[in-house]
């Protein structure tokens, strides 16, 4: 939602001749005016958002000695994170399962965003919008207790399959219930930002797709979805964020097995107070989204041939 | 056309089940924080308010709240005010590195929230501001300002740029314009933006349980809970915690409806 | 309509300027003023160590407040005392293994044994390994338990679980769960192994545990912190538990839930408790009454009757006065007098302490660790 805006804005942003118009109005005075709108963001994510990650990556060249930091330059603590068999395979296995989530997540939400978007009237199609904002804004951390007591062996759905005779279910503390946690923390999300971008589709496309002849799914998949990539990926991309770092799900519904970089974080400082390597682990899970993301937004604004 | 109806019916029904599993932890939290069962399993245990009264009895759990509040207060006014200077900014100007600008403004979310801690912890420890209740409000505006200028930065695309021209090519000078113009017509976002905010900040758990030290907020409150001796006491926590975020968010959607009528600049 | 919003827009911005401005007000006041030492106590401990059945009458005898931040792990501990201001607590409780970490990040104090009641104390804990540093005392032991093989007493026959080869049995296939921490697993694989002193092992012995500990890897079903410890044991969903005892499933026994620790035949662990005066408290003088409190007759009852979780104390009084006002729980942990109790175990050699590995280092335990969750 946010990175589509970033790319949006420039044509809603006012043409070259007002600009020109008001620096000519501004003349030789400073701009004050200009300067107090803009400045204050920079300050603040400068100070409290950058300085603070390239703090972070500073700590990952420092050393501990006596289960206390040091400030150093040492690449000691790369070349020890990185030749450990198990950080690749956790980093393999965040990978996996974030990268798993952003498309079966995506592959779920779409029939139901292109559902509301195009089968729902206006007045409940706002209701829907508002009741898709209400789990974003409750508290992840209770759903996710609450599906440990619907998910364990004895908990409810067990109970329920029991009612039809049926073999209770290993649920929780499997891949499956981590999904679960992850559909929770982002379908929500990325309903929502899909049927963002499938509600500024100009209709006249699909009228024009239909009136050519072309079938349902053909519609759909020609012209509906090309035409909201934008909102899919950045969709999707939000969703693989989110669930790359996470640490809840993977813990308490997916039993901590087998790790996953965020598990990792926390373990590392376990053999005496190694916080730098734990900031290996940080600074190569930011330039992982980082690129991610860069390659996404890419993807997503792509000029289409 | 039967067809149609029914490929319509099957598509109906299937938002119902996306909504019927986004609702499915939410319901059962609530339900289960008026069930007398530890672990709650079918057949539910009798009705109870015993969760409730172990919560209101718990000063930690009130001095949470206080904390949360006033947190929530002062996280959703700063960053709205930064989220409304960014979001002008990028309405109005074009400058080099402006994409650089707009990426700074708008990445914080995107960093998971373990790394956001640990990086706060560790800044914020050596300035001497960790542990300290505005610790958790500086952590809270990174992280809530972007969400404050998506929503300004959203009703601003409605309006007309050559709207503030007019008001200068009037006699305006650039403060009044911004009083009587841009101000009045954002109104609505920057109440929005206020509520969802402070709806954000009173439901981070990660960077908070970092950076909070001796003053736990609600939701570090829950995960101490979760952490330590799991109790249903989290459900009756999290039912007042979704009233509270759900009348802020309605309160906001109240506000943002008011720009589908006429605009009142 | 209109109108009525405005009103409530407006009365809006008075309440939140108002409330921004109280906000603001309080906190420009320092965290912890001055003005508060000796007022009050700031306790990092475990999660319960600061609720009400301990802390009440203590409170109430001083007139003082006890407050706490509860910490997950030794390590945890550790990192929030490096991140927080100095100053930050008073009291610090520690594991046994980890007093010897915070001595040598010069994180606590060195304490006057002549203040606190050691002649009282069984001989065994008076002079505990890691608490001194020869003659000079930097923490005092307050409580203690023993780790074994916590097992579902419906679902798992005694039986069954008197050796730590029960882990491996087929039944409990998926239903063996890990506190997720490496000392206690790996310690009690160890004992499994036959090694008489767990954690003081040669290269070939730590090698031979690794491999049996790998062989238990498809047995498991989940690695769990405290919280989760206790619900996957509480709803049945975990079988057994390896690296826990009777200060999980003794709570959870007193809440009527089927669960028990037994110590197996090849011996068990024991983890112990201590509470350290940090350097540069605000209320040292405070902190020096509460652990006095805390290890006198009626705090060492209360602490082994601890609502968060219950343990043994090393107060002979302590005992004494436990098996005259509440038999029940003295019976339940094995600490009456004048019969086979506990410390008859100590003293039979069925004991370990638990400690940091002694030939291998802290993170070749770690990373193996991490390698075998991974695996």
């Amino acid at each position: 939602m946010m990175s589509n805006k970033l790319k949006v804005s420039p044509p809603v942003v006012t043409d070259g001749s007002a600009a020109q118009l008001r620096g000519g109005r501004r003349g030789l005075r400073l701009p004050w005016y200009g300067f107090s709108f803009s400045m204050p963001i920079l300050i603040w994510q400068l100070v409290f958002f950058v300085f603070p990650l390239a703090f972070l990556v500073a700590i990952s060249f420092w050393v501990v000695r006596n289960f206390r930091m040091v400030p150093a330059f040492e690449w000691l603590n790369w070349n020890y994170m990185l030749s450990r068999g198990f950080f690749w395979d956790a980093y393999a296995h965040t990978l996996a399962m974030a990268a798993g989530a952003a498309v079966l997540i995506s592959v779920v939400a779409l029939p139901c965003a292109y559902t509301i978007a195009f089968k729902f009237r206006e007045s409940v199609k706002q209701l829907i919008v508002l009741l898709l904002i209400t789990p974003f804004f409750t508290s992840y951390l209770v759903r996710t207790y609450s599906w440990q007591v619907f998910l364990s062996d004895n908990g409810i759905l067990n109970a329920a399959l029991g009612q039809f005779g049926l073999e209770p279910l290993a649920m929780l503390n499997t891949a499956f219930a981590t999904y679960v946690g992850y559909f929770t923390l982002c379908l929500p999300l990325v309903v929502l930002l899909q049927l963002f971008s499938l509600m500024y589709i100009d209709r006249s496309l699909i009228e024009a797709a239909h009136n050519l002849g072309c079938g349902r799914m053909r519609t759909v998949f020609l012209v509906v979805v090309p035409s909201a990539r934008i909102g899919i990926v950045v969709a999707a991309l939000f969703c693989f964020i989110l669930t790359f770092g996470d640490f809840v799900s993977p813990l308490y519904l997916g039993g901590g097995q087998p790790p996953t970089l965020s598990t990792l974080i926390t373990d590392t400082t376990k053999s005496g107070q190694q916080w730098p390597r734990a900031a290996v682990i940080a600074t190569m899970m930011i330039v992982t989204l980082l690129i991610t993301a860069f390659a996404a937004v890419r993807f997503a604004y792509r000029r289409r041939a | 056309m039967n067809e149609h109806r029914l490929i319509n019916l099957v598509l109906r029904s299937y938002v119902v089940l996306v909504f019927v599993f986004i609702f499915t932890p939410i319901a059962g939290s609530v339900v289960f924080s008026f069930n007398i069962d530890r672990f709650p399993s079918l057949p539910l245990g009798g009705f109870s308010l015993h969760w409730y009264e172990t919560i209101a009895a718990d000063p930690a759990v009130w001095q949470a709240f206080k904390n949360s509040l006033m947190v929530g207060v002062v996280v959703s006014l700063v960053s709205t005010v930064l989220g409304f200077t960014a979001a002008y900014t990028d309405f109005r100007y074009q400058f080099f590195g402006k994409s650089i600008y707009m990426a700074l403004a708008l990445l914080p979310p995107t960093i998971p929230v373990v790394i956001m801690g640990l990086a706060m912890l560790a800044f914020l420890s050596r300035v001497g501001l960790s542990g300290e209740i505005y610790a958790v409000m500086i952590s809270h505006v990174v992280m809530c300002a972007p969400f404050a200028m998506a929503v300004i930065r959203m009703r601003l695309a409605q309006m007309d740029p050559n709207i503030e021209a007019a008001a200068w090519n009037l006699g305006a000078n650039q403060w009044k314009a911004m009083r009587f113009v841009i101000l009045p017509f954002t109104a609505p976002s920057i109440f929005a933006a206020l509520f969802v905010t402070m709806a954000v900040s009173f439901d981070e758990f990660a960077v908070a349980w970092f950076v909070s030290g001796l003053n736990e907020t609600v939701p570090v409150r829950i995960l101490n809970t979760l952490q330590g001796q799991v109790s249903p006491t989290i459900n009756a926590i999290g039912t007042i915690v979704f009233i509270t975020t759900m009348t802020l968010v309605i309160l906001a959607q109240l506000l943002l409806m008011r720009r589908h009528k006429p605009a009142t600049a | 309509m209109k109108k009525s919003i405005d009103l409530s827009r407006r009365t809006f911005i008075k309440t939140s300027s108002i409330l921004a401005g109280t906000a603001a007000l309080s906190s420009f006041l320092p965290m912890r003023s001055f003005a508060a030492a000796e007022k009050e106590l700031v306790i990092l401990a475990w999660a319960g160590h600061a609720e009400p059945d301990i802390v009440a009458d203590f409170e109430r005898q001083y007139g003082v407040k006890v407050r706490a931040k509860y910490y997950t792990g030794g390590d945890n501990m550790l990192g929030l005392i490096s991140q927080s201001p100095p100053g930050t607590f008073d009291l610090i409780l520690s594991d046994a293994e980890y007093v010897q970490q915070l001595n040598a990040a010069e994180y606590i104090e060195r304490l006057d044994p002549a203040d606190y009641p050691f002649d009282d104390f069984y001989p065994e804990f008076q002079h505990f390994p890691g608490h001194w540093k020869g003659d000079e005392l930097y923490s005092v032991l307050i409580r203690f338990g023993f780790l074994g093989i916590a097992y579902n007493t419906l679902l798992v026959p005694e039986t069954k679980v008197r050796s730590y080869s029960a882990f491996w049995d087929e039944s409990l296939k998926g239903k063996v769960g890990h506190f997720d921490w490496h000392l206690p697993n790996l310690g009690q694989i160890s004992l499994a192994n036959g090694n008489t002193r767990p954690y003081d092992i040669d290269a070939s012995h730590w090698q031979s545990v690794k491999q049996k500990m790998m062989t238990l890897r498809p047995q498991i079903g989940g690695f769990f912190d405290y919280g989760g410890t206790f619900s996957s044991l509480k709803n049945g969903q975990i079988h057994a538990m390896c690296g826990i005892g009777d200060w999980i499933t003794g709570v959870l026994q007193r809440s009527g839930a089927p669960l028990k620790t037994v110590v197996p035949e090849e011996g068990g662990l024991q983890w112990t408790e201590s509470y350290c005066i940090a350097k540069n408290a605000h209320s040292p003088e405070l902190a020096k009454k509460f652990i006095q409190y805390i290890t006198s007759p009626e705090g060492q009852v209360k602490s082994a009757k601890m609502a968060a979780y219950p343990a043994l104390i090393p107060n002979k009084r302590g005992w004494e006065l436990l098996n005259k006002t509440d038999p029940a729980e003295a019976k339940r942990q094995g600490m009456v007098l004048g019969q086979h109790n506990v410390m008859d175990d100590i003293r039979a050699g069925r004991i370990k302490y638990r400690e940091l590995p002694v030939q291998q280092s802290l993170e070749d335990w770690n990373d193996f660790w991490s390698e075998y969750k991974g695996a």
